[in-house]
């Protein structure tokens, strides 16, 4: 009897949750964009989704087998970049681009550092940039979804229905910046970007799928509410600040909102736990400065969308803002710090 | 009565209760047990010395240890016997400690409770602040809830900390435990009692009675029992069922609105907690003059044949106590000395029940869950849910990670010291890292730092 007796400090129960399952709940989430992008973009979104989840779990296991450490892929985690990482691709993107992201993000941006839970950037962002500075053109080509009518492609682009790329929301928006189109012809546009019927990557087009596996996740606490709201919140009131100024150059906030990877960087991206603060007021602090980032890139700088650099500016400075948000006991600072 | 409904405190988490197996089942005294190892260590502070000698004769109740330290508590015998050695033993929480191993003279009867002797008509009035005082110190009475700080040095009057309230803790947040519950259902005058000459001693107007809201009928009682007391400002509070609610700390927070200072202790804002059981023992001590030698025990969890609460005497080995109740079955994992959050594992089953030994809980592999069986513990992921679960407001992660990489300066600017050692953290980590354990380690390390400076 006694040999089966095993000692440990104490608690000596826990709570029913592992790594395994939190990855597996944020999966779960993400299976509602998928869901969409398999909807909109068709075998195009199969065989992005399919290459970027096989390399980055090949990518994983080879970094393991050369570490001589045990597998890690049972914690799911390179199965939830992986998805994230196809989801912010172009649905026409060839699957060698897939698969040369997938390998990066793990054997670049996760594996050196030690793995989950030590990378310093997330890895499925910090891909999408080297690939975009790789492969420009590939990266900004934007396939109409298969379930567009006519009607839709008529908005889109006028001169010529049977047009199989399009400028997305953002593409756009960039243009009226520069005075080539009107924001009045693109308002419009709202209820085709929150329903993601419309140009873009994979999975940021639906904000609605987005919405519902967000909130399953926040039902199920893995994430929190307060980055996505923060990240929301801050970018809305950036936007809205320019386009009460000058309507006619900048589009409606909610177009912000629903366009582009805004929500998909808001519920999937930026709560990513590893990359971004542990405290309370490190949440707010990362939630809006990823919020306004993403605006001021997308209002003022050269890029039609700016979340992956906003993401990974923030990750660089998640460390710093963990050291200044130090918690306080509860009781208060203690007068002498050792009793 | 105004109170608060649902009381409680930032943070904490909602474990299985796991009340279920022994609440029960009334207190039931167990058959004196062939031999006892008293340990001399059963309290925060000075180890006592011996005062007896092998093959000495020993009655119930005499003291065989003591110590001259202001913080410390005497020892005493719980049953009549011969010293048969006084040697090494395991001890739940240090390894191994000294104790006088008493070999139990033939058909000794074993002591009854004695809650029957109290009633409603009972008064303070008869036994003065010094009495009571003395009274505690002598029967060596040491707080019941687990830290087992000796109760005199809590209760005596300081000039430098005048009190204002006196809190009784009957929350018993720790899961499965139920020997409070019990106590409070069974033995409510004797516990008013204690309360009463607690107040008087510490020389409060206020007290209040925190029970946690999933215990109505404890909840029941006492509100009808302190209706009795007219001469002090007496109230039960309710307090939301979460744990550590029990924790002093987080119980002040909820019932008086008051934090205490971080590294301090309650009296520095005119606040003494005591226990329940603390409290019966005190009217025990002092309207009887019977020495702290038994205590109730929860017996409790899925692995032991007859889970119940039992009046052991201190001293008793678990083997003893697990024979008593029909032995062990075959899923057991683990035998924890105190509840699942906060009890000591031990690996010996000949290790003793001391006066802080609530209970023993005997755990399944699958309530133990695979991971933790197997010490599997992977990466820390920055979920932060250890943050929101401390109810101290630390930073759980990081003090133990600067732990593990032996960096105790940085785990105590994370404030390592202001952990209560709850283990919410753990519980709710999704990597099954030992956060409470590195903490701990840590304190220790710190410890024998200063001692060796």
């Amino acid at each position: 009897m006694l040999s089966k007796i095993t000692v440990s400090p104490a608690p000596h129960i826990s709570q029913p949750l592992s790594t395994r399952r939190v990855m597996l709940d944020v999966i779960i989430g993400l299976a509602f964009p998928v869901a969409a992008a398999l909807w909109f973009f068709r075998q195009y979104a199969e065989i992005v989704l399919v290459a970027s989840v096989a390399s980055c779990l090949v990518g994983e296991w080879i970094c393991n087998w050369i570490r001589k450490k045990p597998n890690s892929l049972g914690d799911l985690s390179a199965v939830v970049t992986g998805i994230i990482l196809a989801l912010s691709l172009p649905p026409m993107a060839p699957w060698w681009v897939a698969v040369i992201g997938g390998l990066f993000a793990m054997m670049i941006v996760k594996m050196p550092f030690g793995g989950l839970g030590y990378n310093i950037f997330n890895p499925a962002m910090a891909s999408r940039v080297f690939l975009t500075a790789c492969f420009g053109v590939l990266m900004t080509t934007w396939t109409v979804p298969a379930t567009m009518k006519d009607e839709g492609l008529k908005i889109v682009s006028a001169s010529n229905t049977q047009a199989v790329t399009q400028a997305t929301t953002l593409g756009w928006s960039k243009m009226i910046l520069k005075g080539q189109k009107d924001a009045a012809e693109i308002n419009p546009l709202i209820k085709l970007s929150f329903l993601g019927d419309e140009g873009g990557c994979l999975g940021e087009t639906s904000a609605l799928a987005i919405l519902l596996g967000g909130l399953y996740m926040l039902i199920r606490k893995t994430i929190t509410w307060r980055i996505p709201f923060a990240v929301l919140i801050s970018a809305a009131v950036v936007a809205a600040i320019g386009w009460l100024i000058k309507p006619a150059a900048y589009v409606s906030p909610v177009i912000h909102i629903v366009g582009g990877g805004m929500m998909l960087c808001a519920f999937f991206i930026a709560t990513d736990p590893v990359t971004s603060p542990l405290t309370v007021k490190g949440e707010w602090i990362f939630g809006v400065g990823v919020g306004v980032l993403i605006m001021l890139i997308r209002l003022l700088g050269e890029y039609p969308e700016g979340v992956m650099y906003a993401v990974l500016i923030m990750n660089a400075l998640t460390p710093l803002i963990d050291r200044f948000c130090r918690l306080i006991p509860a009781g208060g600072k203690p007068q002498c710090p050792i009793v | 009565m105004e109170t608060r409904a649902k009381a409680t405190f930032p943070g904490g988490v909602h474990p299985p209760e796991g009340k279920q197996y022994s609440q029960d089942r009334p207190i039931e005294v167990v058959p004196t047990p062939k031999q006892v190892t008293v340990l001399l260590s059963q309290h925060l502070g000075a180890p006592c010395k011996a005062l007896v000698n092998k093959k000495d004769a020993v009655k119930a109740g005499q003291k065989i240890g003591s110590s001259d330290a202001f913080v410390s508590a005497a020892i005493h015998s719980p049953v009549d016997g011969t010293v048969k050695d006084i040697v090494l033993a395991p001890h739940p929480v240090l390894g191994r400690t000294m104790g006088v191993v008493i070999d139990t003279a033939p058909q000794s009867e074993p002591k009854k409770p004695c809650a029957d002797k109290f009633d409603l008509k009972f008064s303070p009035e008869q036994w003065p602040t010094e009495k009571i005082c003395q009274a505690i110190k002598e029967a060596g009475i040491v707080g019941m809830g687990g830290a087992g700080f000796p109760a005199r040095v809590k209760i005596e009057p300081n000039p430098a900390m005048p009190k204002e309230v006196l809190i009784v803790n009957g929350c018993e947040c720790e899961p499965f435990l139920t020997c409070d519950y019990r106590m409070m259902l069974e033995w409510t005058w004797q516990i008013l009692a204690g309360i009463r000459l607690a107040a008087k001693a510490s020389d409060v107007e206020k007290v209040r009675i925190g029970i946690e809201d999933n215990k109505p009928e404890a909840i029941e009682i006492f509100s009808q029992a302190i209706q009795s007391c007219t001469d002090l400002d007496i109230q039960v509070v309710p307090v939301k069922t979460k744990y550590p609610q029990g924790g002093e700390r987080q119980l002040i927070q909820a019932i008086w609105n008051k934090t205490v200072p971080t590294n301090n202790i309650p009296p520095t804002i005119g606040v003494v907690v005591i226990n329940v059981a603390t409290a019966a023992a005190i009217a025990e001590a002092v309207v009887l003059g019977q020495p702290l030698t038994h205590r109730v025990v929860s017996v409790t969890g899925r692995a032991i044949a007859k889970p119940g609460n039992y009046y052991c005497p201190v001293g008793m080995s678990v083997q003893e106590v697990i024979n008593h109740c029909g032995g062990l079955n075959e899923s057991a994992a683990k035998v924890v000395m105190g509840g699942p959050m906060m009890g000591f594992a031990i690996a010996d089953l000949s290790t003793p029940l001391t006066k802080t030994s609530g209970g023993l809980t005997f755990l399944t592999r699958a309530e133990v869950t695979e991971a933790k069986f197997k010490h599997q513990q992977t990466a820390c992921i920055r979920c932060g849910r250890c943050l929101s679960a401390c109810p101290e407001n630390l930073n759980p992660t990081r003090i133990a990670h600067a732990v593990k990489h032996n960096n105790l300066d940085l785990a105590q600017q994370y404030f390592m010291s202001g952990c209560i050692e709850c283990g919410a953290c753990s519980y709710v980590c999704p990597a099954h890292i030992e956060l409470t354990g590195y903490i701990k380690t840590g304190k220790l390390l710190v410890a024998r730092t200063k001692k060796k400076a």
